[in-house]
């Protein structure tokens, strides 16, 4: 994990040598790209600007190329996130089986919603598709380690520990301070194949969704209200206290 | 029990992530066998013979895929598809880190029956676990004098290189693998050529699924009619299949193709106390579903592909009365929304409105002309893509939108506001 005191130039010359091995695995260099990424964000908590331009300058392509490329795979973070990434799983066989009040359950203890990340930068939250293993559904991935067969129960284990720094998965390095969103307006453009949301801070008049004036996604506000999927979870749910309301039932992330 | 242990054999039961352990079952006598005594067309006939069909999803005969190789002196690369990502399915994730040197073996034989001496392993990027157990794996191999230079002394080199995806379903397609391998944005290539004739780097390439690899080994130590001689007439052999959904004991259950799908959902467990079956969607998210009357079919190829549907990665969601089948179809379509890679416009905007529309009937605020436009839209984004992500989004919503309209019209708004 790179100190907060360590620059990136020295990151960089720490990395060296591993890189070159990297691109010595490959015949043709460019193929190093996903992985040099991939290593410095291990470093870093997210693929800063800086690695970026030093992975372009290894493999001898334009900045440029190198983000466009970064930016199509959703597991590259182009902003700081917080050390916690929490990943829930919100694909069919899960949504069957209860993932809907297990995410509105993350979504009221974070108190933040999809894409979002907590002010303190403790954790950041995201909805994911199809985490394959939808035998121990509903799942979820901390810091890309699996989760199995959530209840509300663990959910909050869970919370505490990290908050009390003993959670067992290693927190993710956090270089610098995460926004509200490690999203780009762009990325959630293109997240929607390219469709207008409307002008940003406008709800888009269509599906009740939209972005704010920071670019922060606020979806799925009704879902959350609609009788939800029974399953497995349904029923490991029935025991528990806290009534399961989504935060984002309230009002607009305003 | 219709469930065989071949490829699983073992899992649970033994550390087969330890060499020495794998190796005591057995672990790599064919792949020392196939160097030593056997040709790389020999290997290309067991896989031919076997009637091996990929078993990543579009089951296309293995054998005839490498076949298409063309001979000529280029560099030639074996990849190995683990960029499971298809929603309900979860085979190779579990073969990948229960008994990864099975994997290996398995693409060590490829890589010599097509006469490739790099080959690549592509992983998807959320197996971060799964891929650090290969790299370990490929240590332990490269100790034993299974990986590297002169192997088991005949003079052939073999490399495995392991490569992690970010995030895209879409890399799943093999020449968005290919791309993204080669550090691009994994968006498919046009067809043809195809990657047989110039894939990774341009080279001769073949692309297969873990799991049809890892039967090559079984198939050489038992020989290809024991394979052959399971199954049905033209699927032939096991298959790894993926129950989940609401069945009491979801999981992977390895089964001859050709059980009835009323067997399998049996082998799972079968459906919780007192809940009735409404709909199956057999082959992963792509798939249309099957209803309570096709309980008595079986389970291969064909026959679901008669049944309008298709066995795809061999991955079972089965869903019962509880489900909300508005909402299952608005999960299905914003999945392919969400992963479509956007170079083709059908399936960038045909995606995206499908799911507005979706969105507005789960709300219960469709207006009367959405049930029918669900009914279109679908036709237009088939058949018009680079790659079959497109084709994938219509056949589950078109197949529930049929078996109950109810559920969907009962999502429209009764009062609309005359002009």
């Amino acid at each position: 994990m790179r100190k907060r005191s360590e620059d990136f130039p020295a990151l960089l010359e720490r990395l060296r040598p591993q890189c070159e091995e990297i691109i010595g695995r490959y015949e043709h260099s460019r193929s190093a790209l996903l992985p040099l990424i991939h290593l410095f964000q291990e470093h870093e908590g997210y693929a800063s600007a800086q690695a970026q331009n030093a992975v372009a300058e290894m493999l001898q392509l334009t900045p440029a190329v190198v983000e466009s490329t970064v930016s199509f795979y959703t597991l590259f973070f182009r902003k700081p996130v917080g050390k916690y990434m929490l990943q829930v799983c919100r694909g069919l066989a899960c949504s069957i089986n209860g993932a809907e009040d297990i995410m509105a359950y993350f979504r009221e203890k974070l108190g933040i919603g999809h894409l979002q990340t907590t002010d303190d930068g403790l954790f950041s939250y995201e909805e994911v598709e199809c985490l394959a293993a939808c035998d121990r559904a509903t799942c979820m991935q901390v810091n890309l380690d699996f989760v199995y067969d959530l209840t509300p129960r663990m959910i909050d284990e869970m919370l505490d520990a990290m908050r009390a720094g003993t959670y067992a998965v290693v927190p993710m390095a956090q270089t610098d301070a995460p926004e509200r969103t490690w999203k780009t307006v762009q990325d959630l453009q293109v997240a929607r194949g390219g469709k207008s949301f409307g002008a940003i801070g406008q709800p888009n008049p269509n599906n009740g969704s939209g972005i704010d004036k920071d670019g922060v996604i606020m979806i799925d506000r009704i879902l959350a209200q609609q009788p939800r999927f029974e399953g497995r979870t349904k029923e490991r749910l029935a025991n528990v206290e806290p009534s399961i309301t989504s935060v984002l039932e309230h009002e607009d992330l305003q | 029990m219709p469930v065989t242990k071949v490829l699983t054999a073992g899992i649970g039961e033994a550390d087969l992530r330890d060499i020495d352990v794998y190796r005591k079952r057995g672990g790599y006598k064919q792949l020392e066998r196939a160097f030593k005594t056997m040709k790389p067309a020999d290997v290309l006939e067991a896989a031919d013979k076997s009637g091996l069909r990929g078993r990543g999803g579009a089951g296309f005969p293995t054998g005839r895929k490498w076949s298409f190789l063309p001979s000529n002196d280029k560099p030639r690369y074996l990849v190995c598809n683990c960029d499971e990502a298809e929603p309900g399915t979860f085979k190779d994730h579990m073969l990948l880190e229960e008994t990864p040197h099975l994997v290996l073996e398995g693409i060590l034989l490829g890589a010599y029956g097509i006469g490739s001496h790099h080959a690549y392993i592509y992983i998807r990027g959320e197996f971060k676990r799964g891929a650090e157990i290969f790299n370990r794996t490929i240590e332990q191999a490269r100790k034993a004098g299974l990986i590297g230079k002169n192997l088991f002394g005949t003079g052939y080199d073999l490399e495995v290189t392991v490569h992690r995806g970010a995030g895209a379903y879409i890399c799943g397609e093999e020449t968005a693998l290919l791309n993204s391998l080669e550090g691009k944005r994994g968006e498919p290539r046009l067809k043809p050529p195809f990657p047989a004739v110039a894939g990774l780097y341009g080279m001769p390439t073949v692309v297969n699924n873990v799991e049809t690899l890892a039967y090559l080994v079984p198939i050489l130590e038992k020989g290809a009619e024991w394979f052959a001689s399971v199954g049905t007439e033209r699927s032939k052999g096991y298959k790894i299949i993926s129950i989940s959904g609401h069945v009491q004991k979801p999981g992977n259950y390895e089964v001859a193709l050709g059980t009835p799908v009323r067997e399998l959902i049996e082998i799972a467990g079968g459906l919780r106390e007192g809940r009735k079956l409404m709909a199956i969607q057999p082959g992963g998210g792509s798939s249309a579903c099957i209803f309570e009357e096709h309980l008595d079919l079986p389970y291969d190829y064909e026959s679901l592909a008669k049944a309008g549907t298709m066995l795809g990665s061999g991955a079972m969601v089965v869903m019962d009365d509880t489900t909300d089948f508005v909402k299952a179809a608005h999960n299905m379509v914003r999945f392919f929304a969400h992963e479509s890679c956007g170079q083709c416009t059908p399936c960038r905007e045909g995606g995206d409105w499908l799911e507005t529309v979706l969105h507005r009937l789960v709300e219960g605020r469709g207006v009367p002309s959405d049930i029918e436009m669900l009914r279109r839209v679908g036709h237009q984004i088939t058949g018009i893509n680079l790659c079959p992500l497109g084709d994938s989004i219509e056949p589950f919503l078109l197949s529930v939108l049929k078996r109950f309209p109810e559920q969907f019209e009962a999502r429209v708004l009764k009062e609309t506001v005359s002009a």
